[in-house]
């Protein structure tokens, strides 16, 4: 734990959920015997990209919206590295939802956390997509007119090949899903609900706590069976699931099915020369 | 210089290209230089499109406005380019229920010109082929009116529609032997044909007045590529060792998308035909962080979408490549057709203020050349590096020597991969503000070495958030002081011709071709020197001002309105032109009318 601290002292308010994931992702980057250097975490614009220089390995921090196309450009060019990405929910339901549409259905070798505090917290406290109805936010004082996004079933209808739930306050249990998620063989989507004490209202930390229950506990959960799965995570009526939802490694990622890499032994990084094209001028003979 | 223009128009979706093509491939085996244009609308079927072949036996780089021989498949094209024929130029058409105007008549009689209706539908009826083989007659016609031996069409055919089977085969050359058979026997054109017009057999040595003579082919060109500026640039991204392609696809820049995707399992590049724009930008720059080379290309309206991205780059130093093929704008603009009104976007887009490289093709030759260059820049420098092109450059048909596969360097900057030296680093050695030339080291994810954070807020030597009033000076004039360096190191603008002309012509991209072309044909009349510009951004003025001293008259010739390039040497060396010959109607400037307008300008 120590290599990946350093100095920058963190700037989240008291009570931010963001302390938790910070933490759980060092200690499960560890328990994987992951030195700093053999890592890319790559931060979206938002509370949770001020985490960007907070901790050590290779990191990147973007513009708002658009973590995921980077991350995925830098995991094609080296499937070695094992590249993290985390974004917001502004970043990833708003701005960047449409290249969170296209890395599901892409698959890429790539995990992926939502820091969801359904809000944007650095801005000040708007509302974001997956804010609640009916409550009065900074720029909607009369709560949202649009209606909530149905994250998890819109992530679903995406066809993930991995979704898993997590909270926050239970660190112990977001390292088994950050672990499960970085060796999982594709795109990797984690929903972290986060308290946000200052501005989220509605989904305390104290709510969150009283409503999460380990999927594990439900009689005969499977997570490779994907109706369940998405029923499951879905409704939030009455309580709430965390844990590794859904599961399906048979999915190759989006760089197994490129044709043009099969074979190959060497990843693209490796690849950068002066290549010969003689036989490919032949056909303008 | 003898030279000829061929045009062959119909709608889209008729075969226009099939034909232009194997009857360009063709002259160019046969040993003449062709240069291809192409005129397309923005739709698949219909329209009004053109394929233009003009053929030399002496290097041409450039179209006519005039034909010598129109080829038409409908007859759309007999009332909208008939005029277009020079005299004693010939039209080649299947429509047979053609009737001409008396002002149309009059107008042929007095040019010379011959118009011959071809029996298309009856020989195909007698061959019981189908109508799409209608253009292999045209073809080959065509074929036969310039004399090309007739082995070597059956040879293309073969190359072309070999796979399509041997049936096919053998209908596509029972079509060619009737097309020819017509050439050699003028009893052979039905009555049906008008007498208005002197309808020629144009055998080579017969006594009938039309014929269309070529000049004697010249052997060298035989073994030179035909390709498009578009297959010239993928092999220059192959060559310069490109590994990660993410494009979507806007015209013109399709085509490059298409053929990098067409060769990936050759090349084994990654190829992503990304959802959007912003996505494709980002999916390079993300390649280029974790260490390949990649890059992506777009059109004018996908480039304002990218601005954000290069401003990141710009930020976190990372290298970035990316091509912007030109089409004149705004919005959706003209799409199929080509501009240079993009040169202000491509050096001032994005905000903030950071180094960056902006540079243009101008033709097959450069567009293969300049790819491992602006590679080695952006390492080098660590720097957003923006490519432009344009519709003419991209879709123009080059008859190009075979690319030199000794002259392109690989440079890749202070890039550390030794680990030895790795270990050395410290993660402030990233974005060092004392780094000589504002150039500090970079490592890549992976490297067993201290890390760092490639960080898109203003930040500290290893990517901490920093927005003291010291750092943020500090960072600026580091990352500025890359732009001084590179225009340092950045070439001059080439000459062509003499120092001491009177006249000083200067230019840049897709221009240079029908410059050259033009200016040669005037020699006797005017004597001119052309500055060309590849490298616009940072831009050197020392030979600019040097020529522009002894000139008594400066002409500029932009594909723009404003004179874009004129703006910004008038920017940078407060100079500023006699003449602008500013041209912005979707069309390249064409080989006649630039002669005209240079003598025009300096009369």
């Amino acid at each position: 734990m120590q290599e990946y601290a350093c100095s920058t002292k963190c700037t989240w308010c008291d009570g931010c959920g963001d302390y938790g994931i910070w933490t759980a992702l060092k200690r499960a980057l560890v328990e994987l015997n992951l030195r700093p250097w053999q890592v890319l975490l790559c931060f979206d614009v938002g509370c949770h990209g001020n985490g960007a220089d907070k901790l050590k390995g290779y990191r990147f921090h973007g513009l708002h919206g658009r973590v995921i196309p980077f991350a995925a450009g830098a995991a094609l060019a080296n499937p070695g590295v094992p590249v993290i990405a985390f974004g917001g929910d502004g970043a990833s339901f708003s701005e960047g939802i449409g290249h969170l549409v296209h890395g599901v259905r892409s698959n890429y070798p790539l995990t992926f956390v939502l820091h969801n505090n359904a809000n944007y917290g650095l801005t000040t406290g708007q509302a974001s997509a997956l804010t609640w109805q009916n409550h009065s936010m900074n720029s909607s004082p009369n709560g949202i007119p649009e209606r909530t996004l149905q994250s998890m079933d819109f992530i679903f209808s995406l066809a993930p090949t991995f979704v898993a739930r997590g909270f926050s306050g239970n660190i112990p249990h977001m390292v088994e899903i950050l672990k499960a998620a970085i060796e999982h063989r594709g795109f990797a989507f984690i929903d972290i609900l986060q308290a946000c004490p200052t501005f989220n209202h509605f989904a305390t930390h104290e709510f969150l706590l009283e409503h999460v229950f380990d999927v594990r506990e439900e009689e005969g959960y499977d997570p490779s069976d994907f109706e369940r799965a998405r029923a499951t995570a879905a409704d939030t009526s009455r309580r709430i699931a965390i844990g590794v939802l859904y599961q399906n490694e048979d999915i190759p990622d989006f760089y197994e099915q490129l044709v043009s890499r099969r074979e190959k032994r060497t990843v693209s990084v490796e690849e950068v020369e002066l290549r010969e094209v003689t036989d490919l001028m032949t056909e303008f003979l | 210089m003898s030279r000829i223009s061929l045009k062959i128009v119909g709608a889209q979706g008729q075969g226009i290209n099939s034909i232009g093509e194997i009857v360009a491939k063709g002259l160019k085996r046969t040993g003449y230089c062709v240069f291809g244009y192409r005129e397309y609308m923005s739709l698949i079927k219909g329209g009004h499109s053109s394929y233009q072949i003009d053929v030399s036996n002496e290097q041409i780089w450039s179209s006519e406005r005039t034909i010598d021989v129109l080829v038409t498949v409908n007859h759309h094209g007999l009332a909208q380019n008939f005029r277009e024929v020079k005299a004693n130029g010939v039209i080649v058409h299947n429509v047979s229920d053609w009737e001409w105007s008396e002002k149309d008549v009059q107008h042929a009689k007095e040019k010379n010109i011959t118009a011959i209706s071809l029996p298309v539908e009856e020989i195909l009826k007698a061959l019981q082929a189908r109508s799409i083989f209608g253009n292999m007659i045209l073809t080959a016609f065509l074929w036969g009116l310039l004399g090309v031996d007739q082995q070597l069409l059956k040879n293309l055919v073969k190359e072309e529609f070999g796979e399509k089977g041997e049936d096919v085969l053998q209908k596509n050359f029972a079509c060619i032997d009737a097309a020819l058979a017509i050439l050699t026997s003028v009893a052979a054109i039905p009555k049906s044909q008008r007498s208005d017009f002197r309808i020629a057999a144009a055998v080579r040595g017969s006594n009938h007045s039309v014929s269309v003579s070529l000049p004697k082919p010249e052997s060298a060109w035989k073994d030179h590529l035909l390709v498009t500026g578009s297959q010239a640039m993928g092999l220059g991204i192959v060559h310069a060792g490109c590994r990660l392609y993410a494009s979507y696809p806007m015209t013109p820049s399709s085509p490059l998308l298409t053929y990098i995707a067409d060769k990936q399992n050759k090349t084994g590049m990654v190829v992503k035909q990304a959802e959007d724009e912003i996505t494709a930008v980002q999916m390079m720059s993300g390649a280029m962080f974790m260490g390949t080379r990649a890059l992506t290309a777009t059109s004018g309206g996908g480039f304002d979408l990218m601005t954000e991205t290069i401003s990141l780059n710009g930020l976190i130093e990372n290298p970035a490549v990316v091509v912007l093929a030109q089409r004149p704008g705004p919005a959706t603009g003209l799409p199929t057709w080509t501009a240079q009104g993009d040169l202000l976007l491509a050096a001032g887009s994005s905000h903030g203020e950071f180094p960056r490289l902006v540079l243009a093709v101008s033709d097959s030759q450069d567009s293969f050349d300049l790819i491992p260059e602006a590679f080695n820049y952006a390492e080098e420098f660590q720097i957003p590096v923006i490519v432009l092109t344009d519709k003419q450059v991209m879709e123009a048909l080059w008859t190009q020597r075979s690319f030199d596969l000794t002259k392109a360097e690989l440079r890749r900057g202070k890039l550390v991969m030794d680990p030895k030296e790795l270990k050395k680093l410290k993660s402030t050695d990233r974005y060092d503000p004392d780094a000589g030339d504002g150039v500090s080291k970079r490592w890549l994810p992976g490297s067993d070495s201290e890390t760092f954070c490639a960080q898109g807020d203003e930040h500290d030597a290893e990517g901490n958030v920093d927005e003291s009033s010291a750092n943020a000076t500090a960072q600026m004039e580091k990352r500025m002081r890359k732009f001084k360096k590179l225009k340092d190191v950045l070439p001059e603008p080439e000459v062509f011709g003499n120092e001491n002309a009177n006249v000083l012509v200067v230019s840049w991209g897709s221009n240079k071709g029908v410059i050259l072309d033009a200016v040669a044909a005037i020699r006797k009349s005017q004597n001119v020197v052309y500055l060309h510009y590849t490298y616009l951004w940072p831009l050197k003025t020392e030979k600019f001002e040097k020529l522009a001293k002894t000139a008594k008259r400066k002409i500029l010739i932009e594909c723009n309105y404003q004179g874009q390039l004129g703006m910004l040497l008038k920017q940078e060396a407060g100079i500023d032109f006699d003449e602008r010959i500013l041209k912005y109607d979707g069309r390249p400037f064409f080989y006649d009318e630039l002669q005209n307008l240079l003598l025009k300008a300096n009369s």
